[in-house]
């Protein structure tokens, strides 16, 4: 891509991707900052946001600190082991990453609650469980596995020759990752804390089910809205939820500049890490067993309670759960997660690609803006965005819109980064002499980009797609302030049974939820299987 | 017709800077029709920056750049016919070879059964026919090499660029491939520019080379020009061995200079557009294959300079000596070094004078 005056075609697509990303990513959380105007000096000085603000950031500090160590333990087990039952773990790993992060404590009140069935049930007691400490477990067991996969990530990238160098050289298993994996790997593990911190932080769902009287940021924000009605001090409060957020993001993407030690070749190395010590890859097995466990627990309640009639006073197997998400508002609800999340993925993972492409090969001034436009609402707490959308887009001369329209456009730009990096990941793969092959060939850069980069893109593409989709349909504080009865969708409906403690329709339709990313998670996995299998034969 | 020196490509005082370096500095050529031009640098001379901005990747910051007649800083480059062959090749790795050589031809909208047979004739012209539903991860080297000049060649284009076209091949097929490429660009009497590190391959592919460094062409010529009669010292030494021995010019008479150095003089012949003076500082530039070594007793025409054999190098094709002649070490290349004694101890070297050629400093 050279110069724009030179291809109108590609200015075009420029300003039209500029003018998208202006008016919704910038301008509903512009709208979020400017709303309480004169208000902020009052709310700022009542002082009612100080305590949801040190609740924050204690459970933060917390929920992170745990779930960070437990996901490391779980990620060393991964790749540096050989312990048994790998494929086991990988995928009990990836199920909380499926559901919705709330799940965890709709099943944490299901079994530890008041009438729980392991407090309740099996021990007669009816414990307090809510607040602060049901927060920090709950957060722990629901982010550890996004902790365990950013971890592992940084760790397989890095270099296996280095450790075999340093074996060579006499350095001891304990020395050489002390010495060579840890200083190598620190600027990624330094921002997949950072990353898990965001999570935690603007967890909505989690404090929301078992904070009671200790209230978060998120849940005041939504207190503030859904009780009261106070725009300006809820605007207020997410504003400084977003500062925090972005405050922890714009340090991540430092460490990420910084992360040049790790070699991101493309190609796995060949070689083999290492082994680790025999008694090390038990004490790991026994770990991650008992995590499966515990996850395996939580799920496992759910499924149990979607199948029987009023789990654990009557245990009797019916479908009627299922039969009742089906119908009626719930099966409107589930439609409308598949149709939205289905769009909201095929736009988003398109449109990523277009503005991947335009950023990561153009040459015009202000790319770096826009790049940070693009990355910035993976910072922005889903409950702003959704508040966002809310004040920015609710107009009466566009009530002519459907308010499911502005629910997809809303997951799109909100998950633009997810297939964005994807995108620019995948661009960096690619030499710039394939557009220019194409270019030199006479083709016009946009031309080149469809002809040559985009069917070399598929894997980035297929990820943005598969991603957005499950943070789509797993979504809740997004939604929470969109939402119409005729355009609710599966985690709002889930939400509001777990409120109304009908734990069977809640349950039943988490079950399926789940299984609606499962389903994707698999077939990207099918396809990516038949792209190896492709290559094989061609090699 | 053309007439065969018409110019085809020029560049007129181009320049382009990267930030703060000077990628080309006001490089200027001409390139005639049908001929095979070579860039010629070590790696960072600008010669790629060069290729680059004739096919259009980059902009000149200054000058111009004009293409059988016309001026072309503002054709963007999908609209300038020059196709090129990349280093890599940068095959289109989801397509066939088919599909790849057919690629131009079907942007620019080439029917169906017209394309078809093109690509078929390309292909059993650049010998890759029976390979078109191949994937280019099932290709050699050298058949992905094939492929993608196939792949320019289809379009017909004004003129070929070639990066380094073969820098990714082992030595015997590099080689090979060399001598199919010049076939090839005289079959056809297109214009080829050339990019390459390599002076072997310039030396023996080109009609033209202009030799850069630093982001300036030091030297345009032909490659008997540049091998035999470098301008700059830099020139003589990238393009192949030689020694260059400092002198001073002692006496001038017409075309012809004494030249002092170490405890000798020789008189040799001043190069055209050479201005020498009386005590000025010069190089003596010598290929080491233009001296011979003979025994310390014989008595050869030319110049006789006797010297002790340092070390020794056996070659293969020839054998390299290092001679100490006035504590400064000569290079000298013996040919067919199977079919002499070896040289040890003191030897005498000789060289005739106009074998000498003389570089100002």
């Amino acid at each position: 891509m050279r110069s724009l005056q030179r291809e109108p075609g590609v200015l075009l697509a420029l300003l039209a991707v500029v003018a998208l990303v202006a008016i919704f990513i910038v301008y509903p959380q512009v709208r979020v900052v400017l709303t309480p105007g004169s208000a902020y000096g009052d709310f700022l000085s009542a002082g009612s946001w100080v305590r949801p603000l040190g609740n924050s950031l204690q459970v933060m500090a917390l929920s992170t600190t745990t779930a960070v160590l437990i996901g490391f333990v779980f990620a060393y087990a991964m790749v540096y082991t050989d312990m048994q039952w790998k494929p086991f773990f990988r995928l009990i790993g990836i199920l909380p990453l499926l559901s919705p992060p709330f799940v965890v404590a709709a099943a944490y009140v299901l079994l530890f609650g008041p009438r729980g069935i392991i407090t309740y049930g099996v021990f007669g007691q009816t414990p307090i469980i809510f607040g602060l400490l049901g927060i920090w477990g709950v957060q722990t067991i629901a982010f550890f596995p996004f902790a365990y996969q950013l971890i592992a990530d940084v760790l397989s990238r890095s270099d296996a020759r280095m450790e075999q160098a340093a074996r060579n050289l006499g350095a001891g298993p304990w020395s050489v990752f002390r010495t060579v994996t840890l200083p190598l790997s620190r600027p990624g593990l330094g921002a997949a804390i950072l990353t898990t911190a965001i999570y935690v932080l603007e967890d909505f769902g989690n404090p929301a089910l078992v904070g009671g009287q200790f209230t978060v940021l998120p849940t005041q924000a939504y207190g503030l809205i859904s009780g009261f009605g106070d725009l300006p001090s809820a605007a207020a409060v997410s504003t400084i939820l977003l500062s925090l957020a972005l405050v922890l993001y714009l340090a991540k993407i430092r460490l990420d500049g910084g992360q040049s030690f790790v070699t991101v070749s493309g190609r796995a190395s060949s070689m083999p890490r290492p082994p680790v010590p025999a008694w090390l890859s038990w004490v790991c097995f026994a770990v991650c067993g008992a995590l499966c466990a515990m996850i395996l627990l939580v799920y496992g309640s759910l499924v149990v309670s979607a199948f029987t009639l009023t789990f654990p006073v009557n245990t009797a197997f019916t479908t009627s759960h299922f039969e009742y998400v089906f119908s009626g508002v719930n099966g409107v609800a589930l439609r409308n997660t598949l149709v939205y999340g289905l769009t909201a993925a095929a736009f988003s993972s398109l449109f990523a690609l277009l503005a991947a492409w335009l950023v990561q090969r153009g040459i015009w001034s202000g790319r770096r803006i826009l790049d940070f436009l693009l990355i910035m609402p993976a910072a922005v707490p889903g409950l702003f965005f959704g508040i966002g959308y809310a004040t920015a887009f609710n107009e009466q001369w566009m009530d002519w819109l459907n308010r499911g329209v502005l629910i997809i456009i809303s997951m799109i730009f909100w998950n633009i980064p997810v297939g964005y990096q994807a995108a620019v990941a995948g661009l960096r793969q690619i030499d710039r002499t394939m557009d220019e092959a194409a270019t030199s060939l006479g083709a016009s850069s946009l031309r080149g980009f469809r002809d040559v980069l985009v069917p070399m893109l598929g894997g980035s593409l297929r990820v943005g797609f598969v991603t957005t989709f499950v943070r789509a349909v797993t979504t809740l504080s997004v939604v929470i302030f969109l939402f119409t009865p005729g355009t609710t969708v599966a985690t709002i409906r889930i939400f509001q049974l777990v409120n109304d403690l009908d734990w069977g329709g809640a349950t039943a339709f988490t079950v399926i939820d789940i299984g609606l990313a499962m389903v994707a998670l698999g077939a990207m996995a099918v396809l990516a299987r038949g792209r190896i299998a492709l290559g094989a034969s061609r090699a | 017709m053309r007439s065969p020196s018409e110019v085809h490509l020029r560049l007129e005082h181009v320049t382009k800077r990267f930030g703060e370096t000077t990628a080309v500095n006001d490089v200027s050529f001409e390139v005639p029709r049908g001929s095979f031009a070579t860039l010629l640098g070590p790696s960072g001379c600008g010669k790629t920056t060069t290729l680059r901005m004739i096919a259009g990747f980059y902009d000149p910051d200054h000058g111009d750049i004009v293409l059988g007649g016309k001026r072309i800083n503002e054709l963007p480059a999908h609209r300038r016919g020059t196709a090129m062959v990349f280093q890599d090749y940068a095959l289109f790795p989801h397509m066939t070879v088919k599909e790849n050589v057919a690629y131009g031809l079907r942007v620019a909208g080439v029917p169906g059964a017209d394309r078809e047979r093109r690509v078929h004739d390309i292909l059993q012209f650049v010998g890759l026919g029976g390979l078109g539903d191949r994937w280019p991860n099932q290709l050699s080297g050298g058949q992905q090499q094939r492929v993608a000049v196939g792949r320019a060649l289809v379009l017909e284009p004004q003129i070929l660029l070639l990066d380094e076209p073969l820098s990714n091949l082992d030595a015997k097929l590099r080689v090979q491939l060399r001598w199919e490429l010049r076939a090839l660009q005289q079959r056809l009497g297109m214009t080829f520019v050339y990019v390459t590190h390599d002076q072997d391959e310039a030396l023996s592919l080109s009609d033209w080379i202009a030799v850069m460094n630093a982001g300036k062409v030091e030297q345009a010529g032909t490659p008997w020009e540049i091998y035999y009669h470098p301008r700059t010292s830099f020139l003589a030494d990238f393009v192949g061995a030689v020694n260059l021995v400092p002198g001073t010019v002692q006496k001038l008479t017409g075309d012809e200079a004494v030249i002092a150095f170490g405890s000798r003089a020789i008189a040799v012949r001043v190069p055209s557009g050479l201005a020498l003076a009386v005590g000025r500082e010069v190089r003596l530039c010598v290929r080491p294959e233009a001296l011979a070594l003979r025994p310390p007793s014989a008595d050869p025409d030319g110049v006789r300079l006797p010297g002790v054999v340092a070390r020794r190098a056996f070659l293969g094709d020839l054998m390299r000596y290092w001679v100490t002649v006035d504590g400064r070490e000569w290079i000298v290349d013996q040919p067919d070094p199977g079919a002499a004694a070896d040289f040890d101890g003191p030897v005498t070297v000789a060289v005739k004078p106009e074998r000498i050629h003389v570089i100002a400093e």
